[in-house]
């Protein structure tokens, strides 16, 4: 298993792109926060409708803005395997040492599978389309409430704990 | 000026701040930057597409319900951003990035206070159907000056002009390509969905305008 996640997660190709291009890191970066402000802007407000703030908007009319979220939780994932994948022109460490040894980074990930799972619950659970059919000022039923709640509490808790990952302890 | 800033770097909060390895300190200041500017930037950048025409049938009014929302974030990243400025002022304050990243931030508060004051103060009594070329240019220059205020913040964590000249450069670049090829890519979408489907827009925009 070691040996398998150490050959796919470093890639010279990206840390090639590292090397020669000065801007590569700070554009990936850049990208990486504007995508998750997509996410937090769009899937953020629905949730915050869903728990009964402004009440009065629709949900499904809502949920048009969610393509705007999914395409920003596209560029923080292909940034993130941009900065994974490319960490050792970065800062001389093997990703995978960084993966294994980095508990800011790990618990981020945690958050990001539950969140994961979280949605797909959401589906599965018949509540996106209860939600859909709420009309302006109807309060949504309390396990979709449970749900938003989670999402919010999932995706705040992946920013705070990603911002942590340099300060994490790498140990070859 | 260098002898203030100099003053303020060596002062107890400073050092304090800067060295220790809690990590309840500097990087928890941190993750708060990033948090704030989430919900700050997040929330004013959903309602300037909605001004844009995206989520046609979302009502105004409702909106303004979230804007108390927005400026808590604010007062995170200000509250943050000026702890993080104290624990390098010799760093951040003879860094031209950082006013550009200070413009930025202050054109994008008086866009956002400008908005507000055009349509959620004193929200209309019947929901606009479409907006001025204003509105638009309004939005258009909040999404901007957010973009361009991420970038400059970004740069301020390199010391070298050259790598953050050709960063902003290759930000600005690969914006445009994403926003060029994601603009084709959907119209491609809406074409192939027509073509397989027949137009289904049509029937969502007239129970979106039914629902208002």
């Amino acid at each position: 298993m070691e040996q398998f996640l150490r050959y796919w997660m470093r890639w010279p190709s990206v840390e090639a792109i590292i090397y020669k291009y000065l801007w590569a890191w700070g554009v990936a970066q850049s990208l990486h926060f504007v995508g998750m402000v997509l996410l937090i802007g769009t899937v953020g407000l629905l949730d915050l409708r869903m728990l009964g703030m402004a009440k009065q908007l629709p949900p499904a009319a809502l949920k048009k803005l969610i393509p705007w979220g999914v395409f920003g939780f596209i560029l923080c994932l292909a940034t993130g395997i941009f900065f994974v994948t490319g960490i050792w022109a970065n800062i001389n460490v093997h990703p995978y040492v960084v993966l294994m040894s980095d508990v800011f980074l790990q618990i981020k990930f945690v958050f990001l599978g539950l969140a994961g799972l979280n949605l797909l619950a959401f589906y599965v659970t018949g509540m996106s389309k209860a939600v859909d059919e709420l009309k302006p000022g109807e309060d949504a039923p309390a396990l979709a409430k449970f749900f938003a709640g989670a999402s919010l509490f999932c995706w705040v808790a992946v920013m705070f704990f990603a911002r942590l990952i340099p300060s994490g302890k790498f140990q070859p | 000026m260098t002898t203030f800033l100099e003053w303020l770097e060596n002062t107890t909060i400073s050092t304090t701040l800067r060295d220790s390895p809690n990590i309840f300190l500097y990087p928890t200041i941190l993750a708060f930057h990033t948090l704030g500017l989430a919900f700050f930037v997040g929330i004013s950048s959903a309602i300037a597409l909605r001004i844009l025409g995206v989520a046609p049938g979302v009502p105004l009014a409702p909106l303004r319900k979230f804007y108390p929302l927005m400026w808590i974030g604010f007062f995170f990243n200000a509250a943050s951003g000026l702890l993080l400025l104290i624990i390098e002022p010799t760093k951040f304050l003879t860094m031209v990035d950082f006013y550009i990243k200070l413009v930025c931030i202050a054109g994008a508060v008086y866009t956002n206070r400008v908005m507000y004051f055009r349509h959620f103060y004193r929200p209309a009594a019947i929901e606009p159907t479409s907006f001025s070329m204003n509105d638009k240019v309004l939005a258009v220059a909040i999404l901007f000056l957010w973009g361009a205020s991420i970038t400059a913040g970004r740069l301020t964590a390199y010391d070298d002009g050259n790598t953050q000249w050709q960063t902003a450069v290759g930000t600005l670049g690969v914006s445009v390509a994403l926003l060029v090829g994601g603009f084709i890519c959907v119209k491609i979408y809406g074409v192939v969905r027509d073509a397989l489907f027949g137009p289904a827009d049509a029937g969502a925009s007239r129970h979106e305008v039914a629902s208002r």
